[in-house]
């Protein structure tokens, strides 16, 4: 056993903070969200993602000839970890092109498709940036019943459907688009097929979705007649669902490391303003602020435990889902502690003639509202459940 | 980074596991449970001869010289298998603050025969108050001439019955911090003044209370500075908390594993109960935790091994610790809900480890005691 990184890990770690210092604002505040909430903020966002990618970070684990360094994972953790604390943006090209676009199309697409679309991706360039269409109205948890048809005629697919809760959709130059190719396969798993659709196509209308409490990051995407190239079509026909499963795992990777890193900064805005305040001294603050502070180190472990595995040549099977659904559970404690500690202030919004009340604390405010949307994606708490008893348990399908 | 354990560590986990498989299966455990002694000296000779008294001590003291995670490792097994015994108070709590700030004589005196499995060691703090804070030791000990003359009670001390040799805490001075005027004295507990009596556990583990009515301990026996007593404590329980941690993964570990099992077979309306979400995502809480309980651990022994500053493993192990209180404490009563009825009952082994709840949690420090550590860590 050995708990530490080696040398050049930590040199690469001092690096990453010296590019953080040189390009971010000193007032530079997490956020949650890979989109930003305006124009403004996206291309601020889009102007660090091509920063990123001169430095070679972007994509670091791809192989050479698509536009990385094949980095090891541990490199990439360090670069996750980093990320999430000093909450750097722009590293996801809109969450889908460098988690999963680009290692799907290592394993999956033709060569064609990969020196097409991965060097975009890795340039930090717009027409890199990637939506993913999966979830539809009747297809959240239980995604495998979706409904999107992709029908052959010819040398065209001819989309119609309806996607929803498509982050970065009103963004994003591509969509990585779930449809179901063979309506008439014997199981709801078979049938499915994984196409890439130009977002600029005739007949592709993103709809904004707000949430309650105003801002914008989802959207509905429907898709009208829209015709496709078959060249279009990700691995084989009627094997998307397996596709992804396999794939899924090694996608989720880096985001238990990001998420640790964000964490440990919140806690540690938490600490200093509770501490500036007097609050520590309370033993209800202070205990809770501890026990959540036990959970993040648990956290950083078991994000490392699984970059461990992953280097062994394992794949991961339960345990990105073990990994959220501690994530959940840790924004949960420290949104509900932050806003405990903040008191009054936590009602203030970050605009108006009040802003010099407003007090953020590494995003908690945002944090503490969105967080109820935000768990549900990528799998509920109770669907990750399901997938921990099945694989890390060896337990019967509970659903 | 790396997360495996060496073939050296992987063969002590298997040797302790099968040993205490085959030593010890729960009819033992509960026999010795209701045993006056509360051990088997046989099954103790055998650990012994297995090098597990001196596993990390140095060579030169008898030990085999290797690290806090293989001792670990073995806790954890003891943990799984619920073996009885002298061992944490002798080694976790006793060895490692004689190694520390014991002379070259006491070292040489005391050291080899604890490797040996020669000498039952206790520690005797815990008083009146129950508690782990320096304010909580009121036994004074006042010096004349070559000696000191302790008077007190101390209470919760294990297999004191047993022991050949006590650490005694004790004050020597009165001060504003209750952290100074602290002393460790070496005593044997045959001394006369000194009266131990059996206190009656709900887990049928050997504690005692101990009455000092004017003991006297040569000055010779003082372990470490006069009055300067806390860092032994600490030392103390630092061991103590990661140690007991480690012991309570491997108990939690075997909680888990047998109400999995249960879930599998134990079938209602016609299906396997581990199929019920209700139940599944019960377990699969517990599970979650456990493996986050698990790398604390290994990574605060790993810390003592590698040899960084105990400043660096301290809040790692309070939280190692507050963890596998919580931990131990949520999978017990969880489990022996998931049996049903049944998990109630005395024949299932399940309640033996849920009986072992509140000493695990006093040892070493409980949860509350461990969170204000780590807040203490932040300043």
């Amino acid at each position: 056993m050995e708990f530490r990184f080696s040398e050049q890990e930590e040199r690469f770690r001092e690096e990453i903070r010296d590019f953080v210092k040189a390009e971010l604002p000193p007032d530079w505040a997490l956020g949650m969200f890979e989109e930003g909430d305006s124009d403004e903020e996206w291309a601020f966002i889009m102007s660090i993602s091509k920063k990123l990618s001169q430095k070679g970070w972007l994509t670091m684990t791809w192989p050479r000839e698509y536009g990385g360094q094949g980095a090891s994972g541990w490199k990439a953790l360090v670069y996750a970890e980093e990320g999430g604390y000093w909450g750097i943006p722009g590293t996801g090209m809109g969450v889908s092109g460098v988690s999963w676009v680009g290692p799907s199309l290592i394993l999956f697409g033709t060569e064609e498709q990969r020196r097409k679309y991965m060097p975009l991706i890795a340039a930090g360039e717009p027409d890199g940036v990637w939506c993913t269409g999966y979830s539809e109205p009747n297809a959240g948890s239980d995604f495998a019943n979706l409904r999107t048809q992709a029908i052959r005629q010819g040398d065209e697919y001819v989309i119609n459907g309806q996607k929803i809760w498509t982050s970065a959709a009103h963004q994003a130059r591509w969509c990585w688009l779930a449809v179901r190719t063979d309506p008439k396969s014997r199981s709801k798993h078979e049938g499915i097929s994984i196409i890439i659709v130009d977002m600029k196509s005739p007949g592709v209308t993103v709809r904004p979705i707000r949430n309650y409490i105003g801002n914008h990051h989802f959207n509905e995407v429907f898709f009208d007649e829209v015709r496709v190239p078959v060249q279009n079509l990700v691995g084989e026909e009627n094997r998307g669902w397996y596709q992804l499963m396999r794939s899924l795992g090694y996608e989720r990777g880096g985001v238990a490391a990001r998420s640790y890193g964000h964490n440990k900064r919140v806690l540690e805005e938490l600490i200093r303003y509770a501490d500036g305040q007097g609050l520590t001294a309370r033993s209800e603050i202070r205990q809770e602020l501890a026990d959540v502070a036990i959970d993040i180190e648990v956290q950083r472990l078991l994000a490392y435990e699984t970059i461990w595995k992953m280097s062994q040549g394992k794949a991961p099977t339960f345990e990105p889902s073990r990994d959220k659904v501690l994530n959940d559970e840790i924004l949960k404690r420290l949104s509900t502690v932050g806003m405990d500690i903040l008191g009054p202030f936590s009602q203030l919004r970050r605009s108006g003639r009040a802003l010099k009340w407003f007090r953020d604390l590494g995003g908690v405010c945002s944090l503490y509202w969105n967080l109820i949307g935000m768990s549900s994606a990528a799998g509920t708490e109770f669907t990750q459940k399901n997938i921990i008893g099945q694989f890390g348990l060896g337990l019967p399908r509970s659903y | 980074m790396d997360f495996s354990l060496s073939s050296d560590q992987e063969l002590i986990r298997s040797t302790a596991r099968k040993f205490i498989e085959n030593e010890c299966p729960r009819e033992i455990v509960r026999e010795l449970n209701r045993s006056e002694k509360g051990y088997d000296p046989e099954i103790w000779r055998k650990m012994a001869e297995l090098g597990w008294m001196g596993l990390a001590l140095p060579e030169e003291y008898g030990g085999v010289e290797g690290g806090m995670i293989d001792l670990a490792l073995v806790m954890e097994e003891m943990g799984r298998g619920l073996l009885p015994g002298p061992f944490f108070p002798t080694v976790a709590a006793c060895s490692f603050p004689i190694l520390a700030f014991g002379t070259a004589e006491q070292k040489e005196r005391y050291l080899p025969p604890i490797a040996g499995g020669e000498a039952l060691w206790s520690l005797a703090v815990t008083e009146e108050s129950g508690s782990n804070e320096a304010s909580g030791i009121r036994m004074q000990a006042k010096a004349e001439g070559d000696v000191y003359i302790l008077d007190g009670i101390k209470l919760f001390v294990p297999y004191a019955n047993m022991a050949d040799s006590l650490l005694v805490a004790a004050r020597t001075s009165e001060g504003l911090n209750p952290r100074e005027g602290i002393t460790v004295f070496v005593v044997d507990p045959r001394s006369p003044g000194i009266e131990i009596d059996l206190l009656l556990t709900t887990a049928g583990d050997k504690q005692c209370e101990i009455r000092f009515s004017r003991v006297s301990v040569p000055k010779a026996n003082l372990l470490g500075e006069a009055d300067r007593g806390w860092p032994v404590l600490e030392l103390i329980q630092q061991r103590t908390a990661l140690l007991k941690s480690a012991e309570m993964l491997g108990g939690v570990q075997a909680v888990l594993e047998m109400t999995t099992e249960y879930s599998k077979q134990r079938i209602q309306f016609g299906a396997a109960i581990g199929s019920f979400q209700a139940v599944q995502h019960n377990l699969v809480d517990l599970f979650n935790e456990v493996q986050g309980l698990r790398y604390l651990v290994y990574e605060a022994a790993w810390r003592i091994d590698a040899g960084l500053s105990e400043l660096s493993a301290f809040p790692l192990i309070s939280m190692a610790k507050a963890k596998a209180n919580q931990v131990y404490q949520r999978t017990c009563v969880d489990c022996m809900k998931l049996h049903g009825a049944i998990g109630f009952t005395e024949e299932l082994d399940i309640g033996l480890y849920h009986l072992r709840t509140r000493a695990n949690l006093a040892l070493g420090g409980d949860t509350r005691f461990h969170l204000d550590r780590i807040a203490e860590s932040w300043s």
